[in-house]
């Protein structure tokens, strides 16, 4: 499976992954690190991705695509530019994580799982976030936004560009 | 008004920062701890009933003494930061207003296990607390209180539940699945990376500096019998004010419930989570009970992570077990057989029962599933989720029925 | 050494033993999936909770090793409960396709539910749909859906093979065996998950949908495939000849032996046995003459034979034995040599490419039998007898199995070689372009059509039984060789491979005290060879560190 680009980190980015191998008592226990850094730098973890992290730490394909497939947080897929996880379990869910969601998906028009067409927000329904004291809430990105309003999401999704 | 020990920083400006823990009198217990023997410190947190604040209440002390003394190679320091219990959020408060009260505590318990490499597992939602963690970590190197026999290291997790079983998290460190391992071996013979490990929770650690400035026996005081001191109790749901709340562990679940405003919504009680999503409910009229290991053990029970969810009388117990099953199904690692098939078994009915489909069969074939996998799987994650399924139907099985068909 | 009681039955084990283990010693069966003593102790099936004394719940026997005193009951109604358990949530999602599944008779989801599941079914939902009828390189097919994800076959092709092509996606009930995808399962022991795998998820490719395993028949037997000489069990399919296209021979099976493979078996050796029931197959003693070719009787063609080498002088008469040959037949061979006084023989006919072994149990030597024809005396120069037939030298060349115009040397001289000796002698298997060209061709019965025993790179001697009848009049060598020597004059021997063994046991220093009884199932050294045992697999020898 080729891609029109070879996947490959930058010369002080392979430093950073030999400096984080070096961390663990068995280089192995980078793998999480690396991959995060993967997704940072390649937007998502395709197979490409999983193949040449495999190569860095010496498993094989199969295993980084078992850690990969295993974790909610590695994107298998394109992503929006943003993503909006609303938190659906059972605090948020006493507060009305239904209704945001509901909200949300009207709002740009996807489901759940889906991503906008213009590629602006991906929307997701996760399991507890721990900010159940200010449910219903949601992770936008790297940051979470809490004490969630039909308001507050529009205001939070103008300033997703 | 009861003491105030590990949300004592919260309030300063820059609780997070060296500077201001400093000068609320931080790191002077890790002074005392470096005096110490090894041994005298894990005979104090034992001394001072100090039980596991993640979920399981095991003793502190105990379980740092089962590391072998004739180990020779490394012993690691794993700090539990995978936070993920519904209806728990404190650890989530202590990474981001007093990351040095942590700090401070695995410096003293790395110093009592002999340990001279800790990491520190943070879930990876947890971005701005990790960031904020990381922060401080960097902070404690320069001042040289890291890197001088002991290090830490920082490692993000990657959004799975069941990386924060203590076993999990470990072969999630290790790079691999968050899958639970058998045991025999115990961490504590073998854990991280094939070595002795002892594995604990945030709030725990952040026990053990004033459990050393100010001394076991004052810890034990605070508490109950077979359990020391106050813990956060994370109250959310139908509450007037949901937030965090430190209290000695002795305090009740009524008492608790009423200094978060009592009940929203109805006003009227009708449910209660007191150990977070994996704890049996408790009805209104179970709630004088002691929010500690053993009080709510013997009434059928957990106080697990603390987190506590009160429903009123508008909350469909149903929809809530649907919500709970849901998130057992998504989050089982799938390793075992009796977890990943019967947690996903058991959402596919509780939906139909939600949904008008269910039978009062089905109601019977759940808790007997729920019973038959209990006890026979890899790691506590089933038995956690066999709370809810069971005490849910059992407690309220009425609306249940209603639910059903025939 | 721990002394522990199960089921009230006291026994005495070495220190490390489990209990699965244990409990198989007094002929207790434990049900087990995930457990494979093969490999690394997954204890992720439940399926073999004992309860132990002292021990509240119920606990895995498989990672629990026996200790002084213990006392353990796997025949409480808590140990059935549980398996009846095990055996539901093993079923929650499994497909009822019993009816088209493979794996069917030997499937251990069927044998423990009638063993210990038998409980009226309650699932009535959808069950997890997982892709079906997916192959995995050559040899093996998935079908997701089947599969209880016990993880064997991941922990063999980390730690047996060492090529980790496998693993266990996703979680929860969306857990799947996979490739990665885009990759393929190419490794040379690939058909091994197929053994270990306790349900029909992963299948033999080569045995879909021909018969049904109810049908087969089994024999001890030997791989042919190299010198190693792996331990096999050949599965014959006589009692539906009209499935399987007519193929006898359904497929081989490694069978354990701890000094030799173990548990595996080659994937060279496990699908090398196709030539018995290909088309192709010499079944009937034939002459060629100026006519062409007419098929004759055994009496005949023996009669010739043996007029042939009374006639000629033995200078004149060559023998190409092969190191496919068992030791009875080679030990036939030599008594005709003997007899005749025949001193060119030979059985190393280079290969045409030279093959290579793996690192772990194939051998570059992809013949059974070398070490035995060396043993035998039987060793010479193969090169300089082709040469004698290229100039004029021989008037009678006997050629066993080898193809001289497929062998390692240039065609047209191994066809030179041939066409210019007067009586040429083939015996073989299987028609090829030196039978083509012998003026007598006698059938020789496949090694799963025949007992006899061969000995390995090692110096082990192995017994391989008859599985199967000869096809048609195929005789084993050493019964064709013996009709010869018989003509020639020497007394009727018992008319069985024994009598060879004994025979050459008797005049071959190194089979002294060897009898078929004392080589049993496990095999035998010869005198003064040392055995290494089965070799480390790649996944458990030291890695150096990265």
């Amino acid at each position: 499976m080729t891609t029109a680009k070879t996947v490959a980190f930058t010369t002080s980015q392979l430093e950073e992954v030999r400096r984080l191998q070096g961390l663990y008592p068995d280089r192995r226990g980078a793998l999480l690190p690396v991959l995060h850094m993967a997704q940072e730098t390649f937007g998502w973890i395709s197979l490409d991705v999983q193949e040449y992290v495999a190569g860095l730490f010496d498993l094989s394909p199969a295993h980084v695509h078992e850690v990969v497939t295993f974790y909610t947080l590695f994107h298998q897929a394109p992503t929006g530019r943003h993503v909006v996880a609303v938190c659906h379990n059972l605090s948020c869910h006493l507060a009305g994580a239904q209704d945001i969601l509901a909200h949300l998906r009207r709002r740009l028009g996807v489901e759940v799982g889906e991503t906008t067409a213009d590629g602006r927000v991906t929307l997701q329904a996760v399991e507890c976030l721990c900010a159940c004291e200010a449910a219903p809430m949601a992770q936008v990105d790297d940051r979470y936004e809490l004490n969630l309003t039909p308001d507050k999401v529009d205001r939070i999704l103008e300033g997703l560009r | 008004m009861a003491e105030t020990v590990l949300m004592r920083n919260f309030d300063r400006a820059n609780s997070h920062t060296l500077a201001v823990y400093r000068g609320a009198g931080g790191y002077a217990a890790w002074d005392r701890a470096r005096t110490m023997e090894p041994g005298a410190i894990t005979e104090a947190v034992k001394a001072s009933n100090l039980r596991g604040l993640g979920g399981a209440g095991f003793p502190t002390g105990m379980k740092w003494s089962f590391i072998p003394k004739s180990h020779t190679g490394p012993v690691y320091l794993v700090v539990n930061a995978d936070e993920g219990e519904p209806g728990t959020f404190k650890d989530r408060y202590l990474l981001e207003r007093d990351p040095h009260a942590l700090i401070e505590g695995m410096l003293i318990a790395a110093r009592a296990i002999r340990s001279a490499l800790g990491f520190v597992y943070i879930r990876g939602e947890y971005v701005q607390p990790g960031r904020r963690f990381s922060a401080a970590v960097k902070e404690a190197y320069d001042a040289g209180l890291l890197g001088s026999g002991f290090d830490l290291v920082v490692h993000r997790g990657a959004g799975a539940y069941i990386c924060g079983e203590e076993t999990g998290l470990l072969s999630s460190l290790e790079g691999k699945k968050g899958w639970p391992k058998i045991k025999p071996p115990f961490p504590a013979i073998k854990g991280a990376f094939g070595q002795p490990t002892i594995v604990n929770n945030v709030e725990t650690l952040c026990c053990v500096p004033p459990i050393v400035e100010r001394g076991a026996a004052w810890f034990a005081g605070l508490g109950t019998k077979t359990q020391g001191g106050t813990r956060m109790y994370s109250v959310s749901g139908r509450v007037k004010r949901p937030g965090v709340y430190e209290a000695p562990v002795s305090i009740t679940l009524r008492q608790l419930i009423e200094r978060a405003g009592g009940v929203s919504g109805t006003g009227r009680l009708k449910g209660v989570v007191p150990g977070g999503g994996s704890a049996a409910i408790l009805r209104a009229d179970e709630i004088d009970v002691a929010m500690d290991v053993d009080g709510l053990k013997a009434a059928g029970s957990m106080i697990g992570s603390a987190g506590v969810v009160v429903m009123d009388e508008s909350v469909s117990i149903p929809e809530a077990l649907l919500v709970l099953a849901r998130f057992y199904a998504h989050e089982s690692c799938g390793q075992c057989t009796p977890c990943r098939e019967s947690t996903g078994w058991i959402y596919k009915m509780v939906h139909r029962i939600v949904d008008g489909h269910g039978r009062k069969d089905d109601l019977d074939t759940i808790l007997d599933v729920a019973r038959r996998g209990g006890g026979t799987t890899i790691c506590a994650f089933y038995d956690g989720a066999i709370g809810p399924y069971i005490s849910y139907i059992e407690k309220f099985r009425d609306e249940f029925e209603g639910l059903c068909r025939s | 050494m721990p002394k522990l009681t199960i089921d009230g039955k006291e026994i005495e084990v070495e220190a490390g033993t489990n209990l699965i283990e244990a409990a198989r010693r007094l002929g207790i069966e434990v049900p087990h999936y995930c457990y494979h003593p093969g490999l690394s102790i997954a204890g992720q099936c439940r399926l073999c909770m004992v309860d132990i004394e002292k021990t509240p719940r119920p606990t895995i026997a498989c990672n629990t090793q026996a200790a002084d005193g213990m006392v353990v009951r796997t025949d409480t109604e808590r140990v059935k409960q549980t398996r009846q358990s095990m055996m539901e949530f093993h079923l929650v999602n499994h497909p009822l396709d019993c009816p088209v599944c493979d794996q069917a008779g030997e499937c251990w989801l069927q044998i423990y539910y009638m063993k210990h599941g038998l409980y009226d079914p309650r699932m009535t939902d959808e069950k997890v749909h997982k892709p079906k009828a997916v192959p995995l390189g050559p040899h093996v097919m998935l079908d997701a859906e089947r599969c209880i994800l016990c993880s064997r076959c991941v922990r063999f092709c980390d730690e047996i093979t060492a090529t980790g092509e496998l693993g266990i996606f996703n979680r929860g009930d969306h857990s799947e065996i996979g490739l990665f995808p885009g990759r393929d399962l190419t490794n040379n022991y690939s058909g091994n998950v197929v053994d270990i795998c306790p349900v029909g998820a992963l299948t033999d490719r080569d045995f879909r949908f021909q018969v049904r395993v109810w049908y087969l028949d089994t024999a001890r037997s030997i791989c042919t495939g190299c010198a190693r000489g792996c331990n096999v069990e050949v599965h014959v399919n006589r009692r539906r000849p009209h499935h399987a296209d007519g193929r006898r021979v359904a497929r081989l099976k490694p069978r354990y032996n701890g000094e030799v493979n173990a548990w595996w078996l080659c994937d060279v050796g496990r699908y090398h046995y196709g030539f018995v029931d290909a088309p192709g197959r010499l079944t009937t003693p034939a002459r060629r003459g100026p006519n062409g070719v007419a098929e004759v009787g055994w009496d005949e063609a023996i009669a010739a034979i043996a007029e042939a080498l009374q006639r000629h002088a033995p200078e004149q008469v060559a023998v190409l034995a092969s190191p496919l040959m068992a030791n009875e037949d080679l030990a036939a061979l030599r008594r005709l040599l003997e007899l005749r006084g025949v001193r060119q023989v030979a059985f190393d006919v280079p290969p045409a490419a030279p093959a290579e072994g793996d690192d772990f149990l194939l051998r570059a030597d992809r013949t059974p039998n070398r070490r035995g024809a060396e043993l035998l005396g039987l060793g010479g120069d193969a090169a300089g007898i082709l040469a004698a037939a290229r100039e004029g030298r021989l008037r009678c060349l006997w050629v066993f199995h080898h193809d001289l115009l497929a062998a390692g040397w240039p065609a047209s001289e191994a066809a030179e070689a041939l066409a210019r000796v007067e009586t040429v002698i083939f015996t073989g298997t299987g028609a090829n372009a030196t039978s083509d060209r012998a003026h007598w061709v006698l059938p020789a019965a496949a090694w799963v059509e025949r007992e006899g025993t061969f000995t390995n790179f090692e110096g082990r001697v192995q017994r391989f039984r008859t599985a199967v009848e000869p096809l048609g009049a195929a005789l084993p060598e050493w019964d064709a060789v013996g009709r010869v020597l018989a003509a020639l004059g020497e007394p009727a021997t018992a008319g069985r491979a024994e009598h060879w063994f004994r025979a050459l046991a008797a005049i071959v220093p190194a089979f002294a005290g060897l009898t078929y009884q004392s080589i049993g199932d496990a095999g035998q050294m010869i005198a003064g060879a040392s055995s290494a045992g089965a070799p480390a697999p790649p996944g458990r020898r030291p890695q150096v560190p990265a």
